[in-house]
Parts: C-alpha cells; structure tokens; sequence
C-alpha cells in the first residue's frame, strides 16, 4: 500500500514537473516572473491595418501569462485625445505603455511625464522625438530605409537597364516617405528616373486622392516603367485608371494587402507589365514593441531587436519569398503578411 | 438685407428676360475657360481625354454635393454635416452589401433612409426649433459619425463589383458619375426655376420675412433644404464608395470646404435668396480641374495649395468687386 501510494506519489510529482517545464519552455524569454497589465495606446484606429496590429499586439501580450490585463484605447486621430489616454491610463495604475504616436512630438511630454511616474512607456514606428531612459523606456522604430533598398533592389532586377519611377507616399514631408526614398537612392543610380514630384507625391494615403493624382501622371508622363507605393491597397481603385488611357498597368513595388493580391491575381493576364513586389506591411512591429514592454514590466530577458524590418513578402516574378496571394473568400482588408492568421484577421476587421 | 432686397429686385428683373443670364454665370463660365487654356499652354496633359476621365468623376462629386450645399445657402443656412452624410452613405454602400450585388439595393435605399432622417433632424433644429444652422448641423455631424463608426468600425470595406461599375464605368467614353451629377442638376434647376414650390422655396430664401406675410410656409421649405442637401450628399457618397473601390471611412471630410466653395464662386449669396445651381455645376468642374492643372504642372504640394487658395480668393473677390460697384451706383441714384 505504502509502495503503491509512493509510486502515484512520484508520477503525480512527474506529471507536475513535466507541464511547469512545458509551459515554461511556451513562455517566450521576454516574459518575466512579475505580474503586470498593460495598454496599447494607438493615435489612429480608424482603418483595418490598424485593428490588424491592435490584434498582433493583443497576441503577443497573451503569449505572457504575467500580464494580468491587456487594455486599448483609439485616439481617433485627435491629438488631445491621444493625450489624454497616456496621462489617463498612467493614472489609472496601468504598468506598461506601448504607444502608437501618430502625432509626433506633440505626445511627447505626455509619454515623459507617465515615464517619470515609473510606467513602463515604448512609443514605436513614429517618431516622437526624445531619447531611450530619458523620456520613455525604449522607442522600437520600424526601418522604412530597408523597406526602400528592398524595392530598388528588385526593380533593379526587373529593370536592368533604368528606367522612369513614379514614387507615391502620404502626407507631405512624413518620414516615412523620406527614409523609404533614402532606401531607394542608396541602390538606384541615375539610369533610374524619379517622375514624380520631390520627394514624392503626395496621396495621403487616400485613395481618392491617389486615384486624382495617378490620373494626372498617367496623362502627363506616356513612360512609367514601375510604381513604388508605400500603401499598396489606396492603389487598387486608381491602378484602373491605366485602362483608360488603354495603358498595361505597370510593374509595382509597394505593401501587401489581399485587395492588392486579388487585384493582381484578376489583372496580370491583361497587363503584360503588371508585374508585383510587396514587403509586409508591417503589422507585426508592435509585436517587438510590446516585447518591450512586456520584458520590461515583468523583469524578462530583453529583446535584442531595437528596429523592426518588414520582411519582403510577394514577388510575382520570382515567386520567392511568397507568390502573389489573394484570399478571394476573406475580406480586402486584411494581411496576409501579418503573423494573426487570415481568418482572425477577418474577425478583427469584421468586428 | 441689402443683399436679400437685391435677390428679390433680380427676381422681378428676371422676368423681362426670356434667357436669364446672371452675371456670376460669366464669371465662373469666363474663368473656367482662362483655366482651360492655361490647361492647353502650361499643361496640356491635364485635358487629355484620359485625365479628363479619371478626373471628372471627381468634379461630378463636388457637383452633388455643392447642388445640396447651394439649396441650404440659399434658405441663409450652412450644411456643415456633409462631411458625415457622405462618409455615412460611403460606408453603409460598401458594408451593407459587403461584397453582394444583390444587397446593393437595399443598401442604397438604407443609404437613402438614412440621408432622410439626417435631413429632417437638421431641418427641423434649424427650421423649427430655430437653432443657429452651423450649430445644429456640427450636432448631426457628430451623430452621423457616430453612425459611421457604428456601421464600420472605422474599417472600410470594398465595394460590389456592381457599384463599381456603375460608379467608375462610363458611358459614351463619358463617366457615369457625370451623368448622375448632370441630372441632379437638370432636376434641381427644373424645380428651383420653373415650379411652384421652386419659385416660393427662392422667395423664403430671399426674404423669409416677406415670405411669411404672404403666408408661405417658411419653416417646412427651410427643414426641406437640409433634406434635399442630405439626400443629395447619399447620392455622391454612393458615387463615391463606388468609384474609389476601396473607400475609408471618412471619405467625406475633404468635400465640406468644396462643397461650399463651390457656391459661393457660383455667386450664391451666403445671405440666402436666388441660386444658380449652373454656375455651381461649372464651379465644380472649375475647382476640380484647377487641382488636376496644379498637379500636371507638376510643382511641390505646397504650391499646389497655394494655387488653389489664389484662385478661390481670386474668384471671391471678383464678387466683392461688383458688389462695391453695385453700393456707389445705388447710393448715386
């Protein structure tokens, strides 16, 4: 009996020992042992990308059982608003901040003064100004240079022998666009022609902006070789305009997103010069962000990443790393770049 | 009120005429043809055929929405829920069906019903309970962005093959939002012009006061302008939906300050009285072609503002010559 009851005792102990080590070995290294909650705080949540990366962020705080809370708020593009989301969830005694500062420098001094209140506080992929353990803990910016050596790499291979560019970003003078052309420059020389105007032409990622301002390049230019986009969905309503200038689309190198894969996938037959080349569109950099956060606030190992870069994602020609995908059953609006699965991305954009 | 006796003086005017020409009609029409030939020398792309029809869906959009906005100013309001109307009827085109054509109709006549009860709740607020019109229509504003939000989430969707081919297609090598924009415009002109409740409607506009004496029912006409203007912001924000493919959800905030624009270089007096819904159509198209001639002759963004801020300040100011010229005729008599 005695033996009998040692025996269970020692397999119970077994059993035990074996599932703390699994969930121990699931526990990524960037979680610690501390218990603490935490908020994504975006500036902007009205569009599908943003409630994509609202979900990654949202998975990858899950993967760390000591965070006790994850919370979101949406400053809807108001920058008082935005504001008073970072003083408020500070108040609130919220441990960790990861916050998406749409507006620039202006949330700066909000993020200061929840640091030195003792919150954990990563910005990332805009630049706020500021500096690492003066003003917030660690800004995890996205490299939109890479994103432009990607391109001009690839158009390289496409074009060989130069050719005329159209390059089309956001709002006037946004980073991105710059850092993307800085990408860009350092690979092309001067066989390859920017068309459009400097830096760039300004859509504000607005697609009936872009439809306006493609319209007027088609008409003014009869040669464009090849389209870089930093948003490659706004483009699927104005890439028609091609038609009707009886015009092949050109090639594209741009962001991913399944209208754009599904626009290519209907179209490539009819427009011999279609050709397609896409990076990840970047949901996945608040990931690395809430790495951050997360180690930060529970004592865990932190990352060694500081900067995330978009991994290329479909290239039409080569086929490598991905071919062109398209989810016709699945909404335009998502991913499929993104690390949350088509399907959950579906139910975030559907909410 | 100086400007308002003048509208009624244009009226009585207007009938010795057999072809009415109001003078703002020269102005816009004059300058749109100078914009055209700066087009032809400085930037002849900009009226090729293809630009023209990847550009005119747009002009036909602001036309809409300007031949609402032009029937509010005309009663002495503002309609400054436009930019919600159109991003409400944008997103309700592109959800509601999500993707099935055989939804589109009831998304549209849910579109419609929507339009309505906005109209009604703005015109009763300005016209019945008499609240200030800039006040009650930022009201509606928020309550329709509520909506839209509602609907959306903030998500655009993309719209039905279906809408967008009777949107963005074209008929006779002429895009099919023009036609929509020319027949809300024949309907609107018909009415205001040439009917009953068209011709009381500008007399209430002119001089409410007046009006009321005669025993015109000047409350229900100005609750009407906010529905017509809401209706017709339905109207361009299916268009809409349809011609970008892939809207976002606040596809209607940068049509408010075009929307009046357009008006007052129609030369529709902000004061209220006479419309010209011919000069705002051609207004439209002014305003539009001038951003397409900006973006063809290729300078930085910056100065593509610059010049579109120039030439509405331009046209305003032709207006407020004349009117300077009108006051020392009058006070010489």
């Amino acid at each position: 009996m005695k033996a009998s009851l040692k025996y269970a005792l020692s397999i119970a102990a077994l059993t035990l020992a074996s599932s703390t080590s699994a969930a121990l070995a699931d526990t990524p290294s960037w979680c610690g042992p501390k218990k603490a909650t935490i908020a994504l705080l975006d500036g902007f949540g009205g569009n599908s990308w943003r409630q994509v990366t609202t979900a990654a962020g949202k998975q990858e705080a899950e993967k760390c059982p000591s965070i006790t809370k994850y919370e979101y708020a949406d400053g809807q593009g108001n920058t008082q608003k935005a504001i008073s989301d970072i003083k408020g969830f500070a108040a609130k005694g919220v441990d960790a901040l990861v916050v998406f500062g749409d507006a620039g420098p202006a949330v700066l001094p909000a993020l200061q003064s929840a640091f030195k209140a003792g919150k954990v506080v990563v910005p990332y992929r805009v630049d706020v100004g500021g500096k690492d353990g003066e003003t917030y803990t660690k800004f995890v910016g996205a490299s939109f240079v890479d994103d432009g050596v990607s391109w001009g790499n690839w158009i390289k291979g496409v074009l060989p022998n130069g050719g005329n560019l159209l390059f089309l970003s956001g709002p006037a003078g946004n980073s991105q666009g710059l850092d993307e052309l800085k990408g860009l420059k350092s690979v092309l020389d001067d066989k390859y022609k920017f068309i459009n105007t400097a830096p760039f032409d300004v859509t504000n990622w607005d697609p009936s902006r872009t439809q306006q301002v493609l319209t007027a390049e088609i008409a003014k230019n009869p040669k464009i070789d090849v389209i870089v986009s930093d948003f490659g969905p706004s483009l699927v309503g104005a890439l028609p305009e091609f038609k009707k200038f009886n015009r092949s689309v050109p090639a594209l190198a741009t962001s991913d997103g399944n209208s754009l894969g599904c626009f290519w996938t209907n179209n490539n037959k009819d427009n011999p010069d279609f050709k397609l080349f896409t990076v990840a569109t970047g949901n996945d950099n608040v990931r690395l962000a809430v790495d951050w956060a997360v180690a930060s606030a529970t004592g865990g190992k932190l990352p060694s990443e500081t900067v995330f870069k978009a991994p290329t994602f479909e290239d039409s020609v080569s086929g490598k790393p991905s071919p062109v995908q398209c989810r016709a059953d699945l909404p335009g609006a998502i991913y499929l770049s993104s690390g949350v699965s088509a399907d959950d991305q579906a139910k975030a954009v559907s909410k | 009120m100086n400007q308002a006796a003048d509208n009624v003086n244009d009226m009585y005017q207007r009938r010795g005429f057999a072809v009415p020409v109001a003078r703002g009609f020269v102005t816009v029409a004059l300058s749109t043809l100078a914009l055209l030939v700066a087009c032809l020398v400085f930037a002849p792309s900009s009226v090729s055929p293809g630009a023209l029809a990847g550009s005119l869906p747009f002009a036909a959009i602001i036309a809409i929405v300007g031949l609402g906005q032009l029937l509010v100013v005309q009663q002495g309001g503002f309609d400054l829920s436009v930019a919600g109307g159109v991003s409400l009827a944008v997103v309700i085109a592109a959800h509601y069906p999500d993707g099935d054509n055989a939804r589109l109709l009831p998304a549209v006549l849910l579109a419609a019903g929507c339009a309505l009860a906005a109209g009604l709740t703005n015109g009763i607020l300005v016209g019945f309970v008499r609240l200030n019109a800039i006040i009650a229509t930022i009201g509606v504003n928020a309550l329709l962005y509520g909506a839209v939000f509602a609907v959306s989430g903030g998500v655009p969707r993309i719209t039905t093959t279906l809408l967008a081919e009777i949107a963005g297609g074209a008929t006779f090598d002429v895009p099919n939002s023009v036609y929509f924009a020319l027949a809300a415009l024949a309907i609107a002109s018909f009415i205001l012009k040439n009917t009953v409740i068209g011709r009381r409607f500008e007399a209430i506009g002119a001089n409410p006061a007046a009006a009321r004496a005669v025993g015109l029912n000047v409350r229900f006409h100005q609750m009407m302008a906010y529905v017509y203007s809401q209706l017709l912001c339905c109207m361009a924000g299916v268009l809409l939906a349809g011609i970008t493919r892939e809207p976002t959800a606040f596809q209607g905030d940068s049509l408010l300050l075009p929307s009046v624009a357009v008006v007052v270089l129609g030369s529709t007096s902000l004061l209220g009285g006479r419309g010209f819904p011919v000069s705002t159509v051609i207004a439209a198209f002014f305003l539009n072609q001038l951003s397409q001639f900006a973006l063809a002759i290729g300078v930085p963004y910056s100065a593509q503002t610059i010049i579109q801020a120039l030439a509405l300040g331009f046209g305003i100011g032709v207006y407020s010559v004349q009117w300077t010229r009108n006051t020392k005729r009058r006070v010489t008599k």
